[in-house]
């Protein structure tokens, strides 16, 4: 059942390319204000660039949770998941993969242009960069899927969002800006593993919480 | 409908806070030590901890009122949950005013990211979305859903959040008296007493938060 | 094999449903009437576990479904007034998959032939964004033809239909009731209501005051 939700995300996804699309375009604005702000001076930028790659995640995978849940209110698409004899807290699993492997699909696009118009080096341990990108996704989709499933049909659901995911996310920022500075500057695996649990422990707190908590928070 | 304080325990027992508060103040003020450095800045110690635990309190009812209102599906613990949240984020309001008080003179500046006030204050941006939700959500009955899964999510985070501020920047660690157990009895003994205090005086005003909510409830549902 | 009883829900402090219950044996419909406002709808996606009641129990097929697993209600169906589809898939994949998640597998031959049958088989690839209301009302209807249900809940189903489309959910209607399938239907038209229904609700202010 898993994979069929799954599958439907990623189908309307490939149809339209609407989150994707919007998150990159966002994503590229988001570089360019960087970039003007910074002066592209590269001793300010090489210090702050894995900050700046995360903030510019996090701004974008706000709009791109917000879409995922919009086209369910579309036609009131929905009612027919929740009245559908499943389980609901697989709609959350299968919302938080596909969000990720979204999110996932638009830094693999974004990191050339990031760093090639911050004039920064590419990281040097490419996989490595990719992989621990990955499970902070991970993190990231967990806390921002719960979050919008929550206010989905509240009023101001936009504004909701971004203000209660921002503070709740605050550990995963903290703990991806030192795991990618580790990665970036090559320092010892023993240094930022730390952090690394951190992000774990998000993901396995937020998607049991939303696992549980979704059979309660998708009704009407 | 009899109000509250014409309860006859009630009314004993809101007088019994009181003198106790009185007291605590007598007591901060002359029966503890002047520590060297800090002088009378050292006094709001006794108010600044104190805040801070009732308020983490307060929001450890709010998702025990969450975790209940879900399995109950009762209005009266989302009624609960709603007058923890509300005297919590005084507290933990109080604590994020005191502490720059505190900490202008000990350190020079009023902010320093030291990892509870840090937590507190990532909480209190948390329980300020909190608010707007159980404001601008929508109907009162789906709010209600929203606002309790919020209450759960938000304490969940409460110790991630910590040790990520922790060991986000390992060289802010000069929080003024975090070694509770190294202090001298003089000190500690006041200290606990006021924490004592500070936890009665949050039971007073939880149970009449909840019976101020109750009512307010029953008059919109009989209107 | 539906009993509802003592079924309440408020929408901020106002009574949709006020302590209603009904029973509906098997093959019976139930039409349920009343102004905009009587709780009709809500009864509907209160049975349909899209809303959940603040009071009352449900009990279908000797089962209380607000409380047991999902499963337990596999053999309901809801079609609502809003197509409960997704805007940019065609009619075929949303078809699709709303039978896949129903566990209710079908051959795509199976699909295209009542497609055919309600004539939407010149759309059947295109994104139902683009369909009429009256297109969107027989996608329901092919829909309700090709999945597995026991209970019908079924929220006026002859708005927004032309006469071919009224002949076709008339034909299907009494299709279903030959079969002795179970509907809850919310009506507006008396003349309707007194075809279908072998018991018919008034509803006002959230209660049954007329049967």
């Amino acid at each position: 059942m898993f994979l069929i939700l799954l599958k439907k995300e990623l189908f309307i996804e490939f149809r339209s390319r609407e989150v994707v699309l919007s998150m990159l375009i966002f994503g590229l604005s988001i570089i360019l204000a960087f970039a003007f702000t910074s002066n592209v001076s590269k001793v300010i930028v090489s210090n702050y660039a894995p900050g700046m790659f995360w903030i510019m995640i996090l701004f974008v995978s706000v709009l791109g949770v917000h879409r995922t849940f919009s086209y369910e209110k579309n036609f009131d698409a929905f009612s027919m998941l929740i009245s559908a004899p499943i389980d609901r807290g697989i709609i959350y699993l299968s919302k938080w993969i596909s969000g990720t492997i979204f999110l996932t699909l638009m830094q693999l696009v974004i990191i050339v242009p990031f760093f090639k118009f911050l004039l920064l080096d590419l990281p040097s341990n490419f996989i490595l960069f990719i992989s621990t990108m990955i499970l902070v996704n991970l993190a990231i989709m967990s806390v921002a899927i719960l979050v919008s499933g929550i206010v989905m049909r509240a009023n101001l659901s936009e504004v909701l969002v971004p203000i209660l995911f921002f503070p709740l996310v605050s550990p995963v920022i903290i703990a991806a800006t030192k795991i990618s500075s580790g990665v970036l500057a090559e320092t010892a695996y023993q240094l930022w593993q730390f952090w690394l649990l951190i992000i774990i422990s998000i993901i396995v707190i937020f998607a049991l919480a939303g696992y549980t908590l979704f059979d309660f928070i998708t009704e009407e | 409908m009899v109000t509250f304080f014409k309860n006859k325990n009630n009314m004993f027992f809101l007088i019994f806070v009181g003198i106790l508060l009185l007291f605590n103040i007598y007591n901060i003020s002359f029966n503890t030590p002047m520590v060297p450095d800090q002088h009378w800045a050292q006094k709001i110690f006794y108010v600044h901890v104190p805040s801070a635990w009732v308020g983490f309190l307060s929001y450890f009812v709010v998702m025990i009122a969450g975790l209940m209102f879900f399995v109950k599906r009762n209005d009266y613990w989302d009624n609960v949950g709603l007058a923890a949240a509300e005297i919590g984020t005084i507290f933990i309001s109080l604590v994020l005013i005191t502490g720059p008080i505190w900490a202008t003179p000990i350190w020079g500046k009023p902010w320093i990211w030291e990892p509870r006030l840090t937590t507190t204050l990532i909480l209190f941006l948390i329980y300020i979305g909190y608010f707007m939700v159980r404001s601008f959500g929508g109907h009162i009955e789906r709010v209600k859903r929203y606002a309790a899964s919020i209450g759960i999510i938000a304490f969940l985070d409460v110790p991630i959040i910590f040790l990520s501020v922790q060991f986000w920047a390992p060289e802010i660690q000069s929080h003024p008296q975090v070694e509770m157990a190294k202090q001298p009895a003089g000190i500690l003994i006041p200290f606990l007493i006021s924490l004592c205090i500070f936890t009665l005086v949050y039971i007073l005003m939880l149970r009449y938060r909840i019976y101020v909510i109750q009512i307010k409830d029953k008059l919109i549902k009989n209107v | 094999m539906l009993s509802v009883t003592g079924l309440s829900k408020s929408f901020n402090h106002r009574k949709i449903l006020d302590n209603l219950s009904f029973q509906l044996k098997f093959g019976e419909t139930a039409v349920f009437m009343g102004n905009n406002g009587a709780g009709k709808t809500t009864l509907l996606r209160i049975i349909a576990r899209i809303m959940t009641p603040d009071k009352g129990e449900i009990i279908f097929e000797n089962i209380n479904i607000l409380t047991s697993q999902p499963s337990s209600r596999k053999n309901i169906l809801y079609i609502g007034h809003a197509p409960a589809m997704y805007a940019s898939l065609s009619a075929l994949e949303n078809l699709k998959f709303a039978l896949e998640i129903r566990k209710n597998k079908l051959a795509e031959s199976k699909i295209i032939y009542q497609l055919e049958h309600f004539g939407l088989l010149e759309q059947a690839n295109d994104p139902i964004s683009f369909f009429s209301q009256g297109m969107l009302q027989r996608l329901k209807l092919t829909y309700a033809e090709l999945s597995n249900w026991n209970l019908l809940l079924l929220d006026e189903p002859f708005s927004g239909l032309d006469k071919e489309g009224e002949e076709q959910m008339d034909l299907a209607l009494s299709n279903w009731q030959k079969k002795g399938k179970s509907i809850c239907l919310v009506l507006h038209n008396i003349v309707k209501a007194k075809i279908y229904g072998h018991k018919t609700f008034n509803l006002l202010d959230g209660k049954i005051y007329q049967s």
